[in-house]
């Protein structure tokens, strides 16, 4: 009953008009930049992170807006994906499998309007399960100590390498290198000044906004120099916009069904909306069996996806809030925007600042249904922004990032480092090697640092302290089995393929 | 580039970072683990890394041969003259200068990337310095504009 109360005063604050109005600009923003291909949630919610603070909105209203992006971009993407063929951001390449074939059928109306209700059935749901399940983890969470904690985040990062697919060695990499990152700077226990080269721009670390807009937008825009998509082959005709009755009864099981997967893999550390997505649409697939024409314009294949991307993408805000570990690339860059508020997720944020936790959750609710107003009728709006040429986008983008690490510190330095992360980033991106582990690994390196090294202090240099409670036992014995079972399932299945 | 180079730059940022690790020291030390360990784990697990890529490489490196390298260095080139100009020049000039080549790497020509320059660095100079009060360098059109 407690959760009641609090969640109502959650809507207090969320339906006050400021944050009300944030909600929508961001719902809005987000799904501008979740459908425009190359764009996702990570860059939308960059590039406007720094933004937010340099307008001083306050925490609250800030951590409303990035989240409504977040949740925007998941139902953005599907524009693209449907009308285009070219996946708006990476959780909705499973889309276009069967939303492409739907548009071209003359059933783009449908797809987009049924893709848009089972997003909001899968954020509904997702965010119910949050307000259910968080106050319980995050009560839990509480019994942490350092040990925990250090045990806790190996665990994210075995999430993130064991769910990353073919190329597990590099999601390590990528993790070690954005911990590495992390370790520039003053150490605050010793005041050692650490890989600074003696420069005084770097003795407070290497600002978490310069590394992100650099890994993620400007190397985006390199990238992007690759991609001839015709605009030209956009489809127009979209026959009509509604759904039926029947074809809503159709998606109702595979709906639930992807929304609940979507939210668990939301939860995991790590693992966010692409993996879900994938899974989802996988399950389905085999569930329809000989029935289903998935890949030829199945409506199953596109509520799946759809339903649980925004499930996952609401599910990784659970670990961020109670254990202060975010569940996803996004989550990892709110949870910088976060530190600039000089405030800290985790399970104490429950108790010290309910009113930010419950209003955040709140918000998803109002940003849900303002996404379902907004994404049926102004379907056409957004089709001929998706028409902007990249000669005007392109620089755009990199005008609005710009801004955006200037906003912070006012210095030409950022900007050279934006532009060396950015190349370094592109590099990176060609040879294969995922940036969400970096982020994490860079978000979560201080915290991890510190508790290895509290844990150890208790003990006076025991390592068995990390291995002790049944908590932390636990956790590692996940951690060896996220890592060992994906690729052995992996060899299984080729091997039952070659039979 | 491929994975053989990439692992092997791991293993010499790896070293590079152990070395310049090697005595990181706290002057007065009243933990078991000081500035140094942490910075030295993640050495050691870049260079194993690397030295994994190296041994077993994945990937091969043939894509640098489908890049458009011209307008690839193009592009670099005008990021990071962006970033140089950024202040010195101010938000509105710098952006139309970083604009055209940009632009007109993605296929615009001179005179649609030049426009669309001019048009985004005054709408955005405007709407984010006196509109939302994020303060830009106004630079070398101090004297329409104002500010610094």
């Amino acid at each position: 009953m407690e959760t009641i109360e609090f969640l109502m005063s959650g809507f207090g604050i969320a339906l006050t008009p400021t944050n009300l109005m944030m909600a929508a600009i961001g719902a809005l923003v987000g799904t501008i930049v979740g459908m425009l291909p190359g764009l996702g949630p990570i860059n939308g919610v960059a590039i406007l992170m720094p933004l937010a603070f340099a307008l001083k909105l306050p925490p609250e209203t800030a951590l409303i807006l990035l989240a409504s992006v977040y949740l925007g971009c998941e139902f953005g993407g599907r524009i693209s994906s449907i009308l285009l063929n070219v996946p708006g951001d990476a959780g909705a390449i499973m889309t276009a499998l069967d939303g492409y074939p739907m548009a071209k059928k003359g059933m783009g109306g449908v797809a987009l309007s049924i893709s848009a209700w089972s997003s909001f059935v899968g954020s509904i749901l997702a965010a119910s399960g949050f307000v259910l399940f968080a106050p319980i983890l995050a009560r839990w969470a509480l019994a942490f100590g350092p040990a925990e904690y250090f045990a806790l985040m190996c665990f994210a990062f075995a999430c993130l390498t064991g769910l990353m697919g073919d190329q597990p060695m590099k999601a390590a990499l990528a993790a070690v290198i954005g911990l590495a990152l992390a370790t520039v700077g003053l150490d605050s226990n010793s005041g050692v000044y650490r890989f600074t080269g003696g420069d005084v721009h770097l003795s407070d670390g290497i600002q978490f906004i310069v590394v992100v807009i650099g890994l993620f937008s400007i190397s985006e825009i390199l990238l992007m120099l690759e991609q001839h998509h015709a605009v030209g082959g956009i489809i127009r005709e979209t026959g009509r916009a509604l759904f039926n009755l029947k074809e809503m009864a159709q998606t109702w099981w595979t709906t639930l069904r992807s929304a609940l997967v979507g939210f668990v893999v939301g939860v995991l550390p790590g693992a966010g909306a692409t993996i879900a997505s994938a899974m989802t649409y996988t399950m389905e697939k085999q569930i329809a069996g000989d029935k289903g024409n998935f890949g030829e314009g199945d409506i199953r294949g596109v509520a799946a996806p759809e339903a649980a991307n925004n499930a996952s993408a609401i599910g990784s805000f659970v670990p961020m809030l109670t254990l202060g570990v975010p569940g996803s690339g996004t989550t990892a860059v709110m949870m910088g925007a976060l530190a600039l508020y000089n405030i800290t997720p985790g399970p104490a944020l429950f108790t010290q600042n309910a009113g930010l936790v419950w209003s955040l959750i709140a918000s998803l609710f109002i940003a849900s249904v303002i996404l379902l107003v907004i994404n049926i009728p102004l379907v056409g709006m957004f089709t001929r922004l998706l028409q902007t040429p990249n000669w005007l986008l392109v620089p755009g983008i990199l005008a609005v990032s710009a801004v955006g690490v200037y906003s912070v510190h006012a210095t030409t330095f950022d900007l050279m480092m934006m532009a060396v992360f950015g190349v370094v980033g592109y590099f990176l991106r060609k040879q294969g090697v995922p940036m969400a582990p970096l982020i994490l690994g860079f978000v979560l390196g201080d915290m991890m640092e510190q508790n290895l090294r509290r844990a150890l202090s208790i003990t006076d240099g025991e390592v068995g302290i990390l291995f002790e409670s049944p908590i932390s036992i636990s956790l590692w014995v996940l951690s060896v089995l996220m890592i060992v079972v994906p690729p052995l399932l992996r060899l299984r299945k080729r091997r039952r393929r070659v039979v | 580039m491929s994975d053989r180079i990439l692992g092997a730059a791991c293993v010499l940022v790896g070293a590079g970072m152990a070395w310049a690790a090697r005595d990181y020291a706290a002057p007065i030390s009243y933990e078991p683990v000081g500035p140094k360990a942490f910075p030295m784990l993640l050495a050691a697990l870049l260079a194993a890394g690397g030295l994994w890529l190296v041994l077993k490489p994945s990937a091969d490196g043939s894509w640098i041969r489908r890049v458009p390298l011209g307008a690839l260095g193009f592009a670099v080139l005008a990021v990071f003259v962006y970033a140089f100009l950024f202040q010195t020049l101010g938000f509105t000039l710098a952006t139309v200068v970083m604009a055209v080549p940009v632009g007109m790497a993605f296929g615009g020509s001179w005179k649609q990337a030049l426009a669309g320059g001019v048009g985004l660095g005054l709408l955005l100079y405007l709407g984010f310095d006196k509109l939302l009060d994020v303060v830009l360098p106004s630079g070398a059109l101090a004297f329409i504009l104002g500010g610094r």
